[in-house]
């Protein structure tokens, strides 16, 4: 790669193998037993459980049935769209984010940082809470467009695809800020300080030099968006209307209104073996994203 | 390290013991649990309802007592559904022995073979209205699907006369808010009879024409669905929308605490729910006693429908209750005329269908 020749200096010894710290070990038997807490838990409590749930999606012909019906493509289709537009959204907004937090002194960027972990710790449902209060008919914001005459009437913000997008996008922001920050800061500031005195402007410096280098983190935010965003359930229901039902919605409706067990499990199956590719993909990323660093 | 040779565990076997330990914790825990609640069995009941201002007036009027005159405790729960029943059914955990259900969930909850025979040698029938009394449960409470208002913005004079003026658009500026569910509410019923259908040409219900009428009066976007009895409170004291779907003993309750709302019993919509006992229940008795407390207590069955304006299905209690209040109650024969009854036969057999129907309408 053409990018190996710009490499940074390392410190010494860091890859170096068989030296000092090698020294002779003792056989450590049983040290499989530290994992077996872990392992007790994962295996009573995740995975019999999955086990189960797969067990209980091959009963009664579910996976045709849940797949002949309209509503589940349709929430399957919602949930494809609706996790897309969140991801490219929160994948702007955090490159924004993170761009500014790359740049700023350290004031700044200790406040800024605040700002974007407050979300990351603040409940989802008291979040969207706040949003159907600021967006709904009577809110502020319909008062406020109204108030200054750009509206006649209250334009509905809520209960509708825009809704959704918005409350989804305040929750994964923090998941894009940071593996775009973390990309941000390994691109080495000289490449810049060459580029300008070459006579680049700042146009072409971003474009050519620290978008390129930065693209491991920006796939990396997005997977890992995209990945959470499917799995979103009480947003649609508090923000959106009933057009907007994903697939988790879907889940619940089979198993609480239905009490279809057998198709809410198989529903749950279908959507994680879609996450668990994507999840795939994602490591894939990270890794390329990694020797993309190493090299 | 030579240090902890001395000791009588080395550090290796502590941390070997340690790991082990969640292991004994399962092990303890699968054979400790059993004898402990055969002791403890029908000392207490745990019941589930809907939650909201109606479990406390649950609480107040019938559990208290019931607790006080038996010595039997009970927990009243909030979270009721079918599904958790069924959940619970099957696994053979069976957490909950008096289980609140609309009445075509009873329905589906007796073909599919989820539920205890209710024991009639426990719960006397004497004080039990005919409708009430059925193999695997009591239909106990009576309430009226209503139209309910906000009087800071609709008053009483303005408010809507029935259904049809209810969903009309030219008439209230404002959006409808309305249950997102079948089982429990009758919004399908409710666009018939703002179409002009009479009570007694509701059922079979003409799910296509009802869907068409709402669609047009007041239109798909100004509805909006909530998804919890209290919800409806809440839009409607926030100003989020000024009319919505309820039910006389959430408004009354919601009155009570100086909310400026209103509804009409007329045209209102008589529907019940049942109490049920899960198959595998583990303090079964103590949910009959319950039950035959419920229905023959006249003091209790009396302080509850005052409360509440709902009628338990308690006969003797409507003779303790003042003229006033029984003429307001759901099934009060001052209302036999102005009311529909909800047809559970109908719903039982076609509520998925048309659940379906709905959620699909709702979302094209």
């Amino acid at each position: 790669m053409s990018n190996a020749t710009l490499e940074r200096p390392r410190p010494r010894g860091r890859s170096a193998p068989g030296s000092a710290e090698a020294a002779p070990r003792r056989r450590r038997s049983g040290w499989w037993l530290l994992l077996a807490p872990i392992l007790a838990f994962d295996v009573v409590l995740f995975l019999t459980p999955l086990g189960k749930l797969v067990g209980a999606s091959f009963a009664d012909n579910a996976y045709q049935r849940v797949l002949e019906d309209p509503l589940v493509v349709r929430a399957l289709v919602n949930t494809l769209t609706i996790s897309l537009a969140s991801t490219i959204v929160t994948v702007v907004l955090g490159y924004i984010i993170a761009m500014v937090l790359w740049r700023a002194g350290t004031v700044t960027r200790v406040i800024l940082f605040a700002v974007v972990l407050l979300p990351f710790w603040t409940g989802i449902l008291v979040k969207n809470f706040a949003w159907a209060v600021l967006l709904q008919d009577n809110g502020i914001v319909n008062a406020f467009l109204q108030g200054i005459g750009l509206t006649g009437a209250p334009i509905p913000l809520l209960h509708n695809r825009f809704a959704v997008i918005v409350g989804m996008v305040h929750c994964l922001l923090p998941y894009a800020v940071f593996p775009i920050f973390s990309s941000l800061t390994s691109i080495d500031d000289r490449l810049g300080l060459a580029a300008r005195s070459l006579g680049a402007r700042e146009g072409s410096v971003f474009r050519r030099i620290t978008l390129p280098l930065s693209m491991p983190g920006i796939s990396a935010a997005g997977l890992l968006v995209f990945i959470i965003s499917t799995g979103f359930f009480i947003t649609p229901v508090v923000m959106g209307g009933p057009g907007d039902m994903m697939i988790a919605n879907q889940i619940d409706y089979y198993a609480r209104q239905l009490t279809d067990f057998s198709g809410a499990a198989a529903l749950a199956v279908i959507l994680t073996v879609m996450v668990s590719i994507l999840v795939a993909v994602y490591q894939r990323v990270l890794k390329a994203g990694g020797q993309h660093e190493d090299n | 390290m030579t240090a902890f040779r001395s000791t009588p565990f080395d550090r290796r076997q502590l941390l070997k013991a340690a790991a082990l330990t969640p292991f004994a914790g399962l092990a303890l825990s699968g054979c400790a649990a059993k004898p402990a609640e055969s002791a403890a069995a029908n000392k207490t009941v745990t019941v589930t309802s809907y939650g909201g201002s109606y479990n406390d007036q649950l609480t107040q009027t019938i559990l208290d007592p019931f607790s006080k005159k038996t010595g039997i405790q009970t927990t009243l729960l909030a979270n009721t559904s079918l599904a958790a029943l069924k959940a619970q059914v099957q696994s053979g955990d069976v957490q909950w022995d008096l289980v609140e259900i609309t009445a075509p969930e009873y329905e589906v909850a007796v073909a599919e073979g989820l539920l205890e025979k209710f024991d009639y040698d426990i719960i006397s029938d004497k004080g039990l209205p005919g409708y009430a009394k059925a193999e695997y449960g009591i239909k106990y409470l009576s309430f009226l699907f209503v139209m309910a208002w906000d009087q800071k913005v609709i008053s009483d004079a303005q408010a809507p006369k029935d259904w049809a003026q209810f969903f009309d658009q030219g008439k209230y500026n404002t959006k409808r808010s309305v249950y997102n569910q079948l089982s429990d509410s009758s919004v399908l019923e409710a666009a018939l009879l703002a179409d002009g259908v009479p009570f007694d040409q509701i059922y079979p219900l003409d799910v296509d024409r009802a869907l068409r009428v709402l669609g047009q009066h007041p239109g798909k976007d100004r509805l909006l669905y909530h998804a919890a009895n209290q919800e409806p409170i809440q839009q409607l004291t926030s100003g989020e929308v000024s009319l919505s779907t309820s039910f006389n003993n959430r408004i009354n309750a919601a009155r009570h605490d100086g909310a400026k709302l209103n509804f009409s019993a007329e045209n209102a919509v008589l529907a019940g729910d049942y109490f049920v006992v899960p198959k595998g229940a583990k303090n079964k008795e103590a949910a009959f006693k319950l039950m035959n407390f419920m229905s023959n207590d006249a003091e209790a069955g009396a302080a509850f429908d005052k409360v509440t304006n709902l009628t338990l299905a308690n006969t003797p209690a409507l003779s303790k209750l003042p003229k006033e209040i029984a003429d307001t109650l759901p099934t009060s024969p001052r209302l036999a005329d102005k009311i529909l009854v909800r047809d559970d036969k109908w719903w039982s057999q076609n509520l998925k269908k048309t659940e379906q129907q709905f959620k699909l309408w709702q979302a094209s």
